[in-house]
């Protein structure tokens, strides 16, 4: 405010901007130019071909690109969403005190740490039908055949479980972080009033706590979005495309099909539509409250 | 492994040097001396064979000529990936690339590699007098051009077989139930028909008796490409449709409207059987690659099926790997009647051969010192060790080695079947866009076998969408 | 309240909690252990015998050896840049009144929402042809990997500071300068000690981050970069997937992580505090 001398200001930013610049900004300016080409290197014709926004038009009708588009907003949909209450509930717990709370706080952080390609093989290798450890235990205990291979359903509930599974912990600290730093005097108030707990939550809680919770639901949405690494481990994208998802789609565009025009129109939609969901959510939720100060 | 191998390999290079002659062991260091400080790179797949270069072959080299050789091992998707980058963009990263025999028609498409007949021939002081490309066995023909010149040193090869539980089969029990049950011998099938019954026998026998045991493996993963070589490279061939059912020499044409197989009467029994299979054997076949299937086949989970020949050593030899040690039975997939005879005349084939070579990409810095290194993998001298160490045979003199007839009683008589049938079996297909077009056909397939879509149906579909997509690709006019 | 009454009804309720959370990793640590011919049969729940060979493996092996030091020294190097680079860049965000600064803050961050893979050939074709002087180009080196992973660590390093940096009080920099402090000694002296809880969890998150990544390291490096994670696919081939061997590496990947993570356990609940509000 006082500080007037932006001219410092940009300095510090500079080393940032240039990064991004140079490692951000030139490939996706690369990819831009390539989404509006006809390039396969292995097409009768290996070179690059300008068409317009040919790719971009056939994206529309694409249904294999739709339906991954829909398999990849239920994923990222049913993970983080169980990932906020899951994580809230945790983050609430590790609010008392009891024996050993430290210890236990360290253990449900451990998921996080593990490198995405490890989660799925591990994963991969507790659901194999009938030798993995978890279709074993069910068929023993209650009857039930998971087969990860034939069952759309039961791949896609994998995938989601595995997902909490692997980021439940980094929403958890987040929220631990915002109720501690809670002032404990609307709490003391609301409970002199008689207020019940739903009421506590919804009326003082959640909206303290919102700047937090919409950040980090922000990172998960958008790391979500991308996924691949895990679930190409775990499913290859099956069966059939239950859990072909964007980054998976997109990876076996351009890797084995060397369809690298068309993938880069692909990537340019799925950015673009990532930007304009976390912007909407950046303009409409956390700006406003960022700003006000 | 590595650590093992690694001990092999300084014994090896010991034994190589004093076995060779005076004159060879010059050749190897007059021509490494040109080159010295070079240091070549090459990319390959992980697997035995490729490791045994790493680890084994490429000190030996270093050893006889001082030129340096560094081997990058990855996995089968990155190890493309990095291939193409490197060759499109030009940036000659590699001087040695790996080239499955699927692979090699589209990158002699794009002249991405080094003719070797001709360089040789055009610098013979190159050519070492212990490199013969008369000695390798009929599947180098898969990487030569038209004209018969060489452009990759072949350094695996395998054929897929069909493995049986040889312990199962001569069961005198077994084969009394199996004869009261069906009216026949149980004895390795030679038909279609012969092999469901064994196969929905042993799955039957496997319940009553509560065993972890089917009648069949299936390389039938719902989101991996595994399931669709399968079918289309050692299934659809035994049936008759040979070369994914598309016409090469008729415009690529793959409806039978306009002249293919792939949506044919025998395309689509071939799919009906395969899907049988997949329902009768055990339930990871639906998540199963290659990988899976050999496992499945070495934990006793099966009593019979196609296997890559890449892990029929293992399966049959190593205990630590495998339940079924000398319990493993080789035999010729089954066929449809006149497929055999057209395999023996040389227009059909009855499944798999596959495989790779190691070439040189025409981006190299190190052209020369590369050229050097292909052929030092591909003398006689170096095959042996190589086979026993990493099971598989390339080269004809290979056969006759003490240590590899020996290995080959232990095997159960692959090596025999390799060097005697192998010429029933094919490789992929010539054509330069198989990766893309197995790409735009695998969601339809996956479709049939989640049973989205039904198998005749659904070959319809890809037969349509094959041709589409070579229009696409402008290879279909 | 209800836990203070019986403690040890909630320590159960955690141990069982704990169990599901630790389960994959214990069943990690069961694979590491066996066979490869035991992996294919009736899963067993308890270990019954300890086989330390793939770990015995993976210590004896150099290349591992070498892929180790480089994953510690390519995601230290992101960490400690990124976290730096992230500081001043949200110091001069939330100190100086930069034209369109809302809209830098969220460009940053948009450079984490990009699908990698097909960001792979441009960033190659970057670091061979146009990054490069005589015949050094940052393909398949250190620095190489560092600066890539700036694209997806920076964003973050900004998202996590910036929240941090809003918290401490401006006042706290006008009076400092007023007594004759330069801009950098403010930085340094005032702001950098009372950053230091957001600090320590940005780093670390990066950290984890970098660590972890896959796909770019597994394109960029050939030969003398390679990491840890990019080590596992050396193990995943058409004669079977080394799982045993793989387990173990993971193994050994999550014991930096989890030292690092521990010690800056009670930092993490103080400091990240993705945009919390003032008390």
């Amino acid at each position: 405010m006082r500080l007037k001398r932006t001219g410092f200001g940009w300095l510090l930013l500079s080393p940032t901007l240039l990064l991004l610049g140079l490692f951000g900004v030139f490939p996706f300016l690369y990819v831009v130019w390539v989404s509006f080409h006809e390039w396969n290197p292995f097409a009768a014709n290996p070179e690059k071909v300008f068409n317009w926004a040919n790719n971009y038009r056939a994206l529309v009708f694409d249904r294999g690109f739709l339906a991954s588009l829909g398999v990849t907003l239920a994923f990222v949909f049913f993970a983080v969403s169980s990932q906020v209450i899951l994580g809230y509930l945790l983050a609430q717990a590790f609010m008392r005190d009891f024996p050993g709370k430290a210890f236990f706080r360290t253990i449900h952080t451990l998921p996080l740490i593990m490198a995405p390609i490890i989660v799925g093989s591990v994963w991969k290798l507790m659901t194999t039908p009938s030798i993995g450890i978890i279709p074993y235990l069910l068929r023993n205990t209650v009857g039930f055949d998971l087969n990860i291979g034939t069952s759309a359903l039961a791949a896609f509930v994998i995938t989601v479980i595995m997902d909490v599974w692997h980021w439940t912990p980094l929403v958890t600290l987040s929220l631990i972080a915002a109720l501690v730093s809670l002032p404990p005097d609307p709490f003391e108030q609301a409970q002199i009033d008689g207020a019940d707990r739903w009421q506590i939550f919804r009326h003082i809680t959640l909206p303290m706590i919102a700047p937090a919770l919409i950040a980090t639901v922000f990172i998960r949405l958008m790391d979500a979005m991308r996924t691949v690494d895990e679930v190409l481990m775990l499913t290859g994208g099956g069966p059939g495309s239950a859990t072909r998802f964007l980054g998976v789609h997109i990876f076996k565009e351009v890797f084995p099909r060397t369809n690298y025009g068309y993938g880069s129109a692909v990537s340019v939609i799925v950015l673009y539509l990532t930007i304009v969901v976390c912007w909407l959510l950046y303009v409409g939720l956390i700006a406003p409250r960022t700003t006000r100060r | 492994m590595t650590y093992l191998s690694r001990a092999g390999a300084l014994a090896l290079a010991m034994g190589l040097t004093g076995l060779s002659s005076p004159a060879l062991a010059d050749f190897w260091s007059d021509a490494g001396a040109n080159y010295q400080g070079v240091v070549l790179r090459g990319v390959t797949e992980s697997t035995p064979p490729s490791n045994y270069i790493k680890d084994v072959l490429a000190p030996q080299f270093e050893a006889a000529t001082g030129i340096k050789v560094e081997i990058e091992t990855t996995s089968w998707d990155q190890m493309y990936d990095k291939a193409i980058k490197d060759m499109e963009a030009g940036t000659g990263i590699y001087d040695m690339v790996y080239i499955e025999q699927d692979i090699i028609y589209a990158y002699l498409a794009r002249n991405f590699l080094v003719d070797i007949t001709q360089a040789l021939a055009d610098k013979p002081e190159l050519k070492a007098p212990t490199f013969d490309e008369g000695k390798f066995t009929s599947f180098a023909n898969y990487f030569k051009d038209a004209n018969g010149h060489l452009f990759g040193v072949p350094m695996e090869a395998f054929i897929k077989l069909y493995l049986y539980r040889k312990d199962l089969f001569e069961d005198p029990a077994i084969q009394a139930a199996f004869k009261e049950k069906t009216g026949r011998d149980l004895k390795p099938a030679t038909t279609h028909e012969e092999y469901t019954a064994i196969a929905d026998f042993f799955t039957e026998y496997g319940k009553e008796n509560g065993l972890e045991l089917w009648g069949s493996t299936a390389q039938a993963h719902t989101g991996h490409p595994a399931s669709w070589y399968e079918f289309f490279e050692s299934v659809a061939p035994t049936f008759g449709v040979w070369n994914w059912g598309i016409d090469a020499n008729n415009n690529y044409a793959a409806t039978v409207a306009n002249g293919g197989k792939m949506n044919s009467d025998e395309a689509k029994a071939a799919l009906k059987w395969w899907l049988h299979l997949r329902d009768v054997g055990p339930p990871e076949s639906a998540q199963s690659t290659w990988t899976e299937v050999a496992t499945t086949f070495a934990a006793g989970r099966a009593a019979q099926g196609l296997v890559y020949g890449e892990n029929a050593a293992w399966i049959a030899s190593d205990p630590n790997q495998s339940k079924v040690v000398g319990k493993v039975g080789f035999a010729l997939p089954p066929t449809a009647p006149g497929v055999m005879e057209a395999a023996e005349a040389g227009t059909g084939y009855i499944g798999y051969y596959d495989g790779g070579a190691f070439g040189v990409p025409v981006t190299s810095k190190n052209r020369e010192a590369a050229l050097l290194f292909l052929q030092f993998i591909g003398q006689d001298e170096v095959q042996a060790d190589w086979a026993v160490a990493a099971p598989r045979i390339t080269n004809t003199a290979t056969y006759d080695d003490p240590k590899i007839a020996e290995m080959d009683a232990k095997l159960g008589g692959y090596y025999t079947m390799l060097r005697d049938q192998g010429r029933l079996f094919a490789g992929a297909p010539p054509y330069p866009f198989h990766a893309q077009l197995r790409g735009a056909l695998e969601p339809i397939f996956f479709d049939i076998l989640t049973g989205k879509i039904g198998p005749d149906e659904g070959l319809d579909a890809m037969a349509a969408k094959t041709e589409e997509e070579l229009t696409a690709l402008g290879y279909r006019k | 309240m209800r836990s203070r009454k019986t403690p040890w009804l909630s320590v159960a309720l955690w141990s069982l909690l704990s169990f599901v959370t630790l389960f994959p990793i214990y069943w990690m640590f069961v694979i590491s252990m066996k066979a490869p011919v035991e992996l294919f049969s009736t899963p067993d729940i308890l270990l019954r015998s300890l086989d330390w060979s793939n770990y015995v493996e993976v210590l004896e092996s150099p290349t591992l050896r070498g892929y180790m030091v480089n994953s510690l020294v390519i995601s230290s190097g992101n960490a400690v840049l990124v976290t730096a680079l992230g500081f001043l860049a949200c110091y001069a965000l939330t100190r100086y009144d930069l034209p369109g600064k809302e809209s830098i803050f969220f460009w940053t961050i948009t450079n984490r929402m990009a699908p990698p893979a097909v960001f792979l050939l441009p960033l190659f074709l970057l670091l061979t042809q146009v990054y490069r002087i005589g015949d050094f180009s940052l393909l398949d080196t250190r620095i190489g990997m560092i600066l890539v992973y700036c694209t997806f660590n920076l964003p973050f390093a900004i998202w996590t500071l910036r929240p941090t940096l809003d918290a401490i009080p401006k006042e706290l920099d006008e009076a400092a300068l007023v007594d004759g402090a330069s801009a950098w000694r403010v930085i340094w002296d005032v702001i950098l000690p009372l950053a230091r809880p957001g600090l320590a969890v940005t780093l670390i998150l990066t950290w984890v981050f970098a660590w972890n990544e896959y796909l770019l390291a597994a394109t960029l490096t050939n030969f003398t970069a390679r990491t840890l994670t990019t080590g596992l696919s050396e193990y995943v081939t058409t004669t079977g997937t080394a799982w045993g061997i793989m387990a173990a590496i993971s193994v050994f990947t999550l014991i930096p992580a989890l030292i690092v993570f521990s010690l800056v356990q009670r930092h993490i609940v103080t400091g990240l505090t993705f945009g919390a509000v003032k008390g």
